[in-house]
């Protein structure tokens, strides 16, 4: 048990690290993933917590909890991801129309 | 192929401003497209349809054309039909004509495609209440000098059903002509597969939660 704890704690802190150090994030983005980040880690260390919070909100198991919760994050990640692929799909497309109209031949 | 599409655009409309838009493509296209006259515009990557037609639009913007016709370069449309089309622009009784395969003679199209396509009408009229005949049909002319603001967005495929929505959004006045396409086994070999319909509902409606 102790090494799937350290393990998954290592894992979070890289995941943490590179989210709160990169440095578009405003102070109170920042602020809150580190809460998270602090919530998460104390969840792993104490597992019987997340049951706790579970029951209040009438889930069964902690891991539950986390299984619904990870799904709503992860589907709210790839929909921010899809947005923003989109974003720079219209980027690109605004780049190529513009070299393909500044370089424009008139063949002869 | 695109040659000869060329060929019989300048020999039937010699003093229209004729814009070819390789959509970054792989094989000799660009340079047989280099015709004496034609205004030859690249996309250094491929975009996909939608994005290489508001290209040609934009560059008719810019070099001040007033009306735009968009033509397939498959060889499936007919040069002769162009006159009758920009008629109507000229006398103001539209701002968008439309090519419709059904009013007028296609031929050899294939049955299925033929259901297929008066599905996507029907489908179209539902949601937007514009009523036509055939709407994923590559031969338009659209009076971009009065409607500077048309601009198609949909880089791929669902750009057919965009032009629907801009008819809608702008009020454009639009009319529907008969216009005659060879199904030639290039175009039909060139065209898209029917299942690809999946693939443009999909992004219709992405396009639409997603703005």
């Amino acid at each position: 048990m102790i090494f799937v704890k350290i393990f998954l704690i290592a894992v979070l802190s890289i995941v943490f690290l590179l989210v709160a150090f990169s440095s578009r994030y405003r102070t109170y983005q920042r602020m809150s993933v580190i809460f998270f980040y602090l919530f998460l880690a104390y969840l792993i260390l104490f597992p019987k917590v997340a049951d706790k919070v579970a029951q209040f909100f009438g889930i069964g198991r902690g891991v539950d909890l986390i299984i619904y919760l990870a799904i709503a994050i992860l589907s709210l990640i790839v929909a921010v991801l899809y947005a923003k692929v989109k974003m720079d799909e219209r980027a690109i497309t605004k780049i190529v129309r513009e070299i393909a109209i500044i370089e424009a031949k008139e063949c002869r | 192929m695109i040659r000869q599409t060329l060929e019989e655009l300048k020999r039937v409309r010699p003093k229209d401003l004729i814009v070819v838009v390789d959509d970054g493509s792989k094989d000799h296209s660009y340079a047989q497209a280099c015709l004496e006259g034609v205004h030859l515009l690249r996309h250094i990557i491929n975009l996909g349809q939608g994005a290489a037609l508001e290209t040609g639009i934009e560059y008719a913007k810019k070099m001040g054309c007033k009306y735009v016709v968009t033509f397939d370069a498959d060889g499936q449309h007919c040069a002769e039909d162009i006159e009758r089309f920009v008629q109507v622009l000229r006398e103001d009784k539209a701002d968008i004509v439309l090519c419709s395969r059904f009013l007028g003679k296609a031929e050899n199209i294939p049955t299925l495609k033929k259901y297929f396509l008066k599905i996507a009408a029907f489908v179209e009229r539902i949601m937007t209440g514009i009523s036509l005949t055939d709407t994923h049909n590559g031969f338009r002319a659209i009076n971009i000098a009065k409607f500077p603001d048309f601009a198609i967005t949909q880089n791929r495929m669902s750009h057919a059903s965009e032009i629907i929505d801009l008819i809608k959004r702008l009020k454009m006045r639009y009319m529907e002509l008969p216009c005659t396409i060879r199904y030639s086994d290039y175009s039909i070999s060139k065209g898209q597969s029917m299942m690809n319909s999946v693939n443009i509902i999909v992004e219709y409606i992405l396009a639409k939660v997603i703005k």
